[in-house]
């Protein structure tokens, strides 16, 4: 990369929750700007080089080309793939923001089960909009080589300035591989398994300063599965609990999705 | 046929594009279209815990996830037969007033302000108008410190919950907020004053009408089990299905809402025109400064209720922290029953939202979750056809697209928000 990096920011299937994360940088926003050439930021500015779900201008051209696409939210229509697809054809980097884009998002907690199209026919009935072909949501490298997944639902503001940093400056980013035990022991909680409570600290990763059990109440899992995370033990644990095997699938399917149903299916087998 | 078209809406949150049909300088058709990807949130939380479901819900949308999650566990409350004490409701109220000063100021300075000051976006302005840039930005993080502390987080905190919330905030905290209120307030009345200096375009204006809740008490705010119509009803919010009257379109994933076949409208613009009267202090002033005949018609005064509200926050907080203070914390109330079903509703920023739940045997069995952006939709085609109908006439050389993408972003919408919602028998 020479001069200022060429950086787009886009949303897909998703609450915006990543990019407005990026806008709740109060501090650093003009920073963030300032450190790279925004050509694309729908949810901020007026006139981008890409307004268009079809992809970027023809007549753009090299205007149009990124050196690292940032990329909040799902895929779930057709219209979407294409936009992805193109997208990734013309950038350096790639980068997954939050766990919709990484792993499908909540919206991809039924994934596995092929109740998509009745749940469908269910908000929409029996004619759905024409503008659109839906699909059960997908996670972004499900279609395009991903180069860099920062989690989170949403992602954690200070993680994404650290990882911001280093990726503009054409290095990769830096996260924890431990779960977010870790950060609750470094804010010295009292673990929640002890009191009986079901947390899934031990097998999420770890990035957002171990917020929940920091509030008193379990992890949630909104970070998706950690790197170094032990399934199996997480759930031996929460079975002497009295936790049954129902109500720790659903828990990890909320925010985990179709990531830890495939290992849940994996324990069980064993 | 000649077509004017905005591809996708610029500074709003989500996708949605301006569509216009014209045939011999006449409007023939409006559409407002949004291709967003479905993400059937109401069939996700089907067989879920209340907790759950109230974890999952703020999900539809980061912009007004506090009012996602208030309205989820008004709804479940209400479903539950769950009481909780005013020390309760009281922090509540100050969360959802953070959610107020952060959504307001992110939409005053940072979305709506550029279309005034011919910029594309807020950073640029940084040239000539830093000193309401930082002061937008000043308003919107205290608005998101007020949701860290009393939510957990800036955006999806897991703290408030079914029956109260898992951790009480200490003095400290409490202390710092309103320290902070008090210290902004100055900015408060900038916001307002800034606003009300801008020329608005005209060119829409059409009458409307006007939904909002009802505080119980005698005061302004953002919660009420009845709601209050500008054709002189009052109507509680277990009729919200007759109040809003949803219905599939083929050009938007986002349904359409009509009040007795008519647009209505929801949201900042709204609330000061049923509510502005209950105003007091500097709010109430600024509200009778601005306030005029054209709020009723001209839907880019929104912008200038959002400041006002901004100040009616900053200036409630210090009591509502006062009263906080001097009352123990509440602990989390246990439902009464394991099975009910009913609808809960705030105001988020952009207007009315209602949950509906049915819990059975303590899982949840049915929702439909009514978003303001989706109420609003109706209006803005309408608003959008005014414009276009008026400026066709005139043959203005004003930028024809930017007034179309203006009438949008008066509404703030949140166009996730309102492209997932539905009923489940």
């Amino acid at each position: 990369m020479s001069g200022k990096p060429r950086a787009g920011f886009y949303n897909f299937s998703g609450c915006s929750g990543c990019l407005l994360t990026i806008l709740n940088c109060e501090d650093n926003i003009l920073d963030i700007f300032g450190a790279a050439q925004v050509t694309s930021f729908l949810m901020a500015n007026r006139g981008n080089i890409d307004d268009r779900w079809h992809g970027a201008d023809r007549k753009a051209g090299k205007e149009a080309n990124l050196d690292v696409a940032f990329i909040d939210g799902s895929v779930t229509t057709r219209e979407q793939e294409a936009f992805l697809k193109e997208i990734r054809e013309r950038s350096g980097l790639v980068v997954a923001l939050g766990i919709c884009s990484c792993y499908g998002g909540v919206q991809a907690m039924e994934t596995g089960r092929g109740s998509f199209a009745r749940r469908y026919q269910k908000v929409y009935g029996a004619t759905p909009p024409a503008i659109v072909e839906a699909f059960e949501s997908k996670p972004l490298d499900a279609f395009v080589k991903v180069d860099h997944y920062l989690p989170g639902c949403p992602i954690d503001g200070k993680q994404f300035l650290h990882a911001y940093a280093r990726i503009v400056r054409g290095l990769p980013p830096e996260l924890p591989k431990t779960p977010v035990c870790t950060e609750c022991k470094w804010r010295e909680n009292e673990c929640l398994l002890l009191k009986n409570e079901l947390c899934l600290g031990p097998v999420t990763a770890a990035g957002c300063n171990a917020r929940c059990p920091s509030n008193n109440t379990g992890c949630v899992g909104c970070f998706g599965p950690a790197d170094e995370r032990n399934l199996g033990s997480e759930v031996s644990l929460l079975k002497t609990r009295k936790f049954n095997l129902e109500t720790i699938e659903r828990k990890l399917r909320i925010f985990g999705g179709a990531r830890f149903s495939e290992s849940f299916k994996k324990l069980l087998r064993k | 046929m000649p077509v004017i078209e905005v591809k996708h809406t610029a500074r709003i949150e989500g996708h949605a594009g301006i569509w216009v049909e014209v045939e011999r300088n006449r409007v023939k058709n409006v559409k407002v279209t949004v291709p967003e990807g479905p993400r059937l949130f109401e069939t996700l939380v089907i067989d879920k815990t209340p907790e759950e479901a109230a974890n999952i819900v703020p999900r539809i949308c980061a912009i007004c996830s506090v009012s996602h999650k208030l309205a989820a566990i008004h709804g479940l409350e209400r479903a539950l037969d769950i009481q909780v004490p005013p020390a309760t409701r009281a922090l509540r109220t100050l969360m959802h007033y953070g959610e107020m000063v952060e959504s307001n100021s992110l939409h005053v300075y940072l979305l709506a302000l550029p279309d005034f000051l011919g910029y594309p976006n807020a950073v640029a302005m940084t040239d000539k108008y830093a000193d309401h840039v930082l002061r937008g930005l000043r308003l919107k993080k205290f608005g998101n410190r007020i949701m860290e502390i009393t939510s957990a987080r800036y955006t999806h905190g897991e703290n408030p919950t079914v029956g109260g919330f898992h951790r009480w905030p200490d003095r400290k905290e409490l202390l710092e907020i309103k320290a902070e209120a008090q210290r902004l307030l100055p900015d408060g009345e900038e916001a307002v004053e800034l606003m009300r200096s801008l020329h608005y375009p005209t060119s829409m204006e059409d009458g409307m009408v006007f939904m909002c809740l009802k505080p119980p008490t005698e005061t302004y705010g953002f919660m009420g089990e009845s709601v209050l119509i500008s054709t002189g009803e009052e109507r509680p919010i277990d009729e919200y299905l007759e109040m809003t009257n949803e219905k599939v379109v083929d050009h938007s994933t986002a349904k359409r809402c009509l009040y007795n076949g008519r647009p209505f409208v929801v949201g900042p613009l709204a609330r000061m025109n049923l509510l502005g009267e209950r105003l007091h202090g500097k709010a109430s002033e600024a509200f009778k400064r601005c306030y005029s005949l054209t709020w009723v018609r001209n839907p880019l005064y929104a912008s200038q209720a959002r400041a006002i509200e901004i100040l009616f926050c900053l200036e409630a907080i210090p009591a509502l922290v006062d009263k906080l203070l001097a009352t123990p914390a509440a602990k989390t109330k246990e439902p009464a029953r394991k099975s009910g079903a009913a609808v809960g509703a705030v105001e988020a920023p952009r207007g009315t939202l209602y949950h509906y739940y049915e819990v059975t045997r303590g899982k949840v069995s049915g929702a439909n979750l009514i978003i303001p952006t989706t109420q609003n939709f109706s209006a803005m085609e309408r608003h959008v056809r005014v414009a276009a109908d008026t400026l066709l006439k005139a043959d203005t050389k004003d930028d024809i697209k930017l007034v179309f993408e203006m009438i949008l972003r008066a509404y703030d919408p949140c166009v996730s928000c309102s492209a997932h919602l539905v009923e489940i028998g």
